[in-house]
């Protein structure tokens, strides 16, 4: 019993009942409050995967704004020049992927500073999509939405899960599995060691600087499904500026999610809770407070949350340090 | 040490490319040996945001092309702490007239106008208090497109449930938008003798407000999904997002803003019924065109505000709405109905 009251558990709880209370006053407008709050959650979600992948494997990875800005201009102009969705999509995830070597070269290769080579890759991401950016394109279509039949009918869960389209559903068992796999497999220990203390990881034959290129890649791939969902299934749309600080976001997310894959989506369901729930003070117009207030509310909580979750987090401890066989 | 000259010589040769890459960019013209010098400070935001920025830049460039020798280029600010950075690198290159594009850029504007008082300033959607006669702000009762639109939108909605998507509030413009548009539904509401909820939903303020398609897509999709037929979206990106969502919702109509985004976000066209338009690219060059002269009017000088024709959409308006929002306009422009802002 004393192991199941933890403060996370606790936390979840809280959350569930307030959410149930709510639903019993109100249910049509609980439903459509979750079902947004799991569509700002889940862009932010796969983000912090990518920050969880690399930063596990001992790579800190402050690109992860440049990566889903370029991969959602991808996956936005492939499919407007092909007239072809999936192939925009393919896109995305090869764009993706292609800067998480380049962070992989700068990092592990070259051994240069983590928080510069991410910090090139956002410059050369805002720098690219602006001049390459053409006005007045379009897409022949987003992903549809489908409604699942029968599954759309239970109340509550009905709409906020199984009213989505496939990009959603395929970033959701992508978070899932990137739980498993970090921490049931042999492939996640290996990750995790070499996150923590990559010297052991040597001494047991983990080849340090292959595994963290694969990782990184891998996240970056996930960074350009997080990409490809934005200008593809949630907006349908690309402007300049598209991401909106949403890899910046997800870097808090992952600390507050502490490096767990779970964590981090309850992290940013939480976060879109607020903003979902901030829109609708504003709608309801219940309260008489100022918008100012009301706009910077997912903040605050998430500022206050996190200081009460904090004291416990603790980073992988290999992270930003570029690895060195000694030379016994 | 070798592989440490080569990561810092990569490193250096990518960010100059990734700082280099807009400076390129085909369309922005060189003005340096023009006759007569314009330019354009955007304010955050991007000079092709097929909203306000794009419109006082196409402004210029048509005041430009009726002036022999004349010749219009931009700055993009990506800082607020730019503002008077960027108009400074203008005026140091003895430019003619300089236009900076926004609300929050008023103050810088005031201040660089005093320091340099042989250029002609203009200051889009900027109330000017000041005596400086080379300052004119360039205004425009967003209110009255605001409230024309609300006023459709009232005789549109068939669940009388009307949303907007909005950038801040903090910023007049949008204020002014935004709460013209809820009167114009009120307006239209009582004339109907029924009773329609209006509902704004802002985005905070900060760097983003303009620029933020996902923001703006989910929450009109939380309009949607609570019956919200008819929605607004205004400011920048963030409205172009809502715009887009909504467009993929069979039945519902969405209202754009600024110049007539039919044109601008192509993907809108299914539900764009009309824009909120204020004639941002006419008075710019207009003022530019009096600059070109040597004439400032000083104080503010006020643009046409107006809504777009219905496209496509016409068959979706009665004509008998057709008819009145036609009779309605020039009562509102002129002032005859207060739009209550």
């Amino acid at each position: 019993m004393k192991e199941f009251l933890t403060k996370r558990n606790s936390f979840i709880g809280i959350i569930v009942l307030a959410t149930a209370f709510l639903y019993s006053k109100d249910g049509s407008i609980t439903t459509s409050v979750v079902s947004t709050a799991t569509a700002f959650a889940l862009p932010l979600a796969l983000a912090a995967m990518v920050g969880i992948m690399c930063e596990r494997t001992g790579i800190v990875n402050i690109g992860i704004e440049g990566t889903l800005l370029t991969s959602a201009f991808a996956a936005f102009f492939v499919s407007s020049l092909t007239s072809n969705i999936l192939l925009g999509f393919a896109a995305s995830v090869a764009v993706g992927s292609l800067l998480g070597l380049l962070l992989a070269v700068m990092s592990v290769s070259w051994k240069m500073d983590q928080i510069i080579a991410g910090t090139i890759i956002n410059i050369l991401a805002t720098g690219l999509t602006s001049f390459l950016y053409v006005q007045g394109r379009t897409i022949p279509s987003t992903f549809p939405e489908y409604d699942i039949p029968k599954l759309k009918d239970i109340p509550f869960f009905g709409p906020v899960l199984f009213m989505h389209g496939p990009l959603f559903y395929f970033g959701i068992f992508v978070i899932l599995s990137l739980y498993v796999a970090l921490f049931k497999t042999t492939w996640g220990l290996r990750s995790r060691a070499v996150g923590e203390h990559p010297s052991s990881a040597d001494t047991a034959g983990v080849s340090v600087a292959r595994l963290r290129y694969i990782n990184v890649a891998i996240a970056g791939a996930i960074g350009g499904l997080a990409g490809a969902f934005l200008s593809l299934e949630l907006v349908g749309s690309f402007e300049r500026g598209f991401t909106a600080g949403k890899g910046f976001t997800a870097l808090a997310l992952m600390i507050f999610g502490r490096w767990n894959p779970l964590g981090a989506l309850a992290a940013a369901m939480f976060f879109g809770m607020t903003q979902a729930y901030a829109n609708q003070l504003m709608i309801d117009q219940v309260v008489q407070i100022p918008t100012q207030f009301i706009t910077i509310l997912p903040y605050i909580l998430t500022i206050i949350v996190l200081a009460i979750s904090a004291g416990k987090v603790r980073a992988p401890a290999a992270e930003g340090q570029p690895y060195e066989k000694e030379n016994a | 040490m070798l592989k440490r000259i080569t990561a810092a010589a990569a490193a250096v040769a990518l960010v100059t490319l990734g700082f280099s890459a807009p400076a390129q960019a085909a369309t922005k013209p060189d003005c340096s040996k023009a006759k007569f010098k314009i330019g354009v400070v955007t304010d955050l935001g991007k000079v092709d945001d097929k909203s306000f920025n794009q419109s006082a830049w196409d402004g210029a460039k048509a005041g430009a092309k009726k002036i022999s020798g004349g010749c219009a280029t931009y700055i993009e600010t990506t800082d607020s702490k730019d503002y008077a950075k960027n108009m400074a690198l203008f005026a140091d290159a003895k430019y003619n007239t300089i236009v900076t594009v926004g609300f929050l850029m008023a103050d810088a504007t005031a201040i660089a106008a005093a320091k340099y008082p042989k250029i002609k300033f203009i200051g889009v959607d900027q109330n000017n208090s000041t005596t400086n006669e080379n300052l004119t702000g360039l205004i425009f009762d967003e209110d009255k497109s605001g409230f024309l639109a609300g006023y459709l939108a009232g005789y549109l909605t068939k669940s009388n449930k009307i949303g907007g998507v909005l950038a801040a509030k903090e910023v007049p413009p949008v204020y002014r938008y935004g709460q013209g548009y809820i009167n114009g539904v009120a307006y239209a509401a009582k004339e109907q003798k029924k009773t329609i909820k209006t509902v704004v939903v802002y985005h905070e303020v900060g760097a983003t407000m303009f620029s933020d398609p996902a923001w703006g897509a989910t929450t009109a999709g939380q309009l949607l999904s609570q019956g919200y037929d008819v929605i607004f979206g205004a400011g920048g990106g963030t409205g172009n997002g809502a715009l887009a969502k909504v467009a993929k919702k069979k039945g519902a109509f969405c209202i754009g803003v600024d110049t007539d985004q039919w044109f601008t976000v192509p993907e809108a066209q299914p539900c764009l019924v009309t824009s909120a338009m204020k004639s941002l690219s006419e008075g710019v060059s207009d003022l530019v065109n009096l600059a070109s002269v040597g004439y400032s009017t000083g104080g503010e000088y006020k643009g046409d505000a107006a809504i777009a024709p219905y496209h496509a959409l016409a068959s979706r308006v009665p004509a008998a709405v057709q008819a009145k929002v036609k009779a309605l306009t020039p009562k509102v422009l002129d002032g005859t109905i207060k739009t209550g802002v």
